[in-house]
């Protein structure tokens, strides 16, 4: 509940700044707004499994956000362009994992399962 | 006495392990509590971030695809015919309000005023046609050609140069230069209709002086052209007052 309140806060206040990335660094911060989706996403996972560290939590976030950005980054200095496409394929993938363990734990706390 | 004792030394030590378990249990509450509040606290503000960035993402996003880089090819040309249907719509807009306005001039004006701008366009045909001697500031081009290298097609371009900006009358080497004159030579002799001229040549041209002088000494111009030819030099200036006389009088 919480989490969905800050998430709303942050689009608000994405709404009221008014900011628009630049073009040149748009596949960057969407790859690394995937990155940062899913270390929530593994957040939320550890926290159910009971093995949540905000430490590692926040280090895992940082550096997920930052290298994905990076692995694109690299992929257009060195002529791969679709090296974007491996970060998102990766992190999406990590992604739906984590959604999916989510639900079945939440499930089973429910006693649904 | 004896008997008492010991048991109440049980149950104060029941007592003091009880409070013990107690304390350590609500220890263990608020830490838990402490952690769940961290745990909270640190996905709330990484939610937060992803917010963010997602919002900002969004419109860097469509700004991205409005520019006209990203439109494939067809969005282009449906764009292209779109402007074009527009700009049509409009030319015929201003098309007819310029009639109206021309309307509402001829109205508006007496019949002295529609004279004197008669008079005036008269004036103005008048001097292109070289039907009267005209003078006013422009530019003199002093061409010299020692080796006659210089051929009819140099004047022309000289020429259509200096119409093309602004001249309103020419002349070379004092005969006037009109629609119908014709410019020819051989050997190097030049002829601007039946007369020859001398190998100094001097080109006036009646007009806005300083455009002038830039039609021809711009980059790559013309005057940049001509001196490239062997002993050709070719010097402008500008002057306040040049006088022209009629065509077919020299």
């Amino acid at each position: 509940m919480v989490l969905l309140l800050a998430l709303a806060l942050g689009v608000a206040l994405g709404l009221l700044t008014d900011i628009a990335i630049p073009a040149a660094v748009l596949t960057y911060v969407g790859v690394a707004v995937l990155a940062a989706f899913d270390s929530v996403l593994g957040g939320i996972r550890a926290s159910l499994e009971h093995t949540f560290d905000d430490k590692v939590f926040a280090f895992g976030f940082l550096t997920n956000t930052l290298l994905a950005a990076l692995i694109v980054f690299i992929g257009d200095r060195i002529g791969v362009r679709e090296l974007y496409l491996a970060a998102v394929v990766a992190f999406g993938i990590r992604l739906f994992d984590n959604l999916g363990i989510v639900r079945r734990l939440l499930f089973q706390r429910k006693g649904w399962e | 006495m004896g008997s008492p004792a010991p048991r109440a030394r049980q149950t104060l030590t029941h007592l003091r392990e009880e409070s013990i378990r107690a304390i350590v249990a609500s220890e263990r509450a608020v830490e838990r509590r402490f952690n769940e509040a961290r745990l909270v606290a640190s996905l709330a503000v990484a939610m937060l971030l992803v917010g963010f960035l997602l919002v900002a993402q969004w419109r860097g996003n469509a700004s991205f695809s409005a520019t006209l880089d990203n439109q494939s090819d067809q969005n282009l040309a449906i764009l292209i015919e779109d402007l074009t249907t527009q700009n049509s719509a409009l030319r015929n807009d201003v098309m007819r309000l310029e009639v109206r306005i021309l309307d509402a001039e001829r109205a508006g004006k007496d019949r002295g005023e529609v004279l004197n701008d008669a008079a005036k366009e008269l004036a103005g045909i008048r001097a292109i046609a070289g039907l009267d001697p005209v003078s006013g500031p422009g530019v003199a081009v002093a061409l010299s050609d020692p080796e006659r290298v210089l051929l009819p097609q140099d004047f022309v371009a000289l020429i259509n140069e200096l119409r093309a900006g602004g001249a309103e009358a020419i002349g070379i080497n004092g005969v006037r230069v009109v629609a119908s004159s014709g410019i020819s030579g051989t050997d190097g002799v030049m002829r601007v209709g039946d007369t020859s001229l001398s190998a100094n040549y001097e080109l006036l041209a009646i007009g806005d002086a300083a455009n002038l002088e830039q039609s021809l000494a711009l980059p790559g111009g013309l005057k940049a052209t001509l001196s490239t030819f062997p002993g050709v030099t070719v010097v402008i200036d500008q002057r306040e007052a040049i006088a022209l006389p009629a065509a077919g009088t020299s």
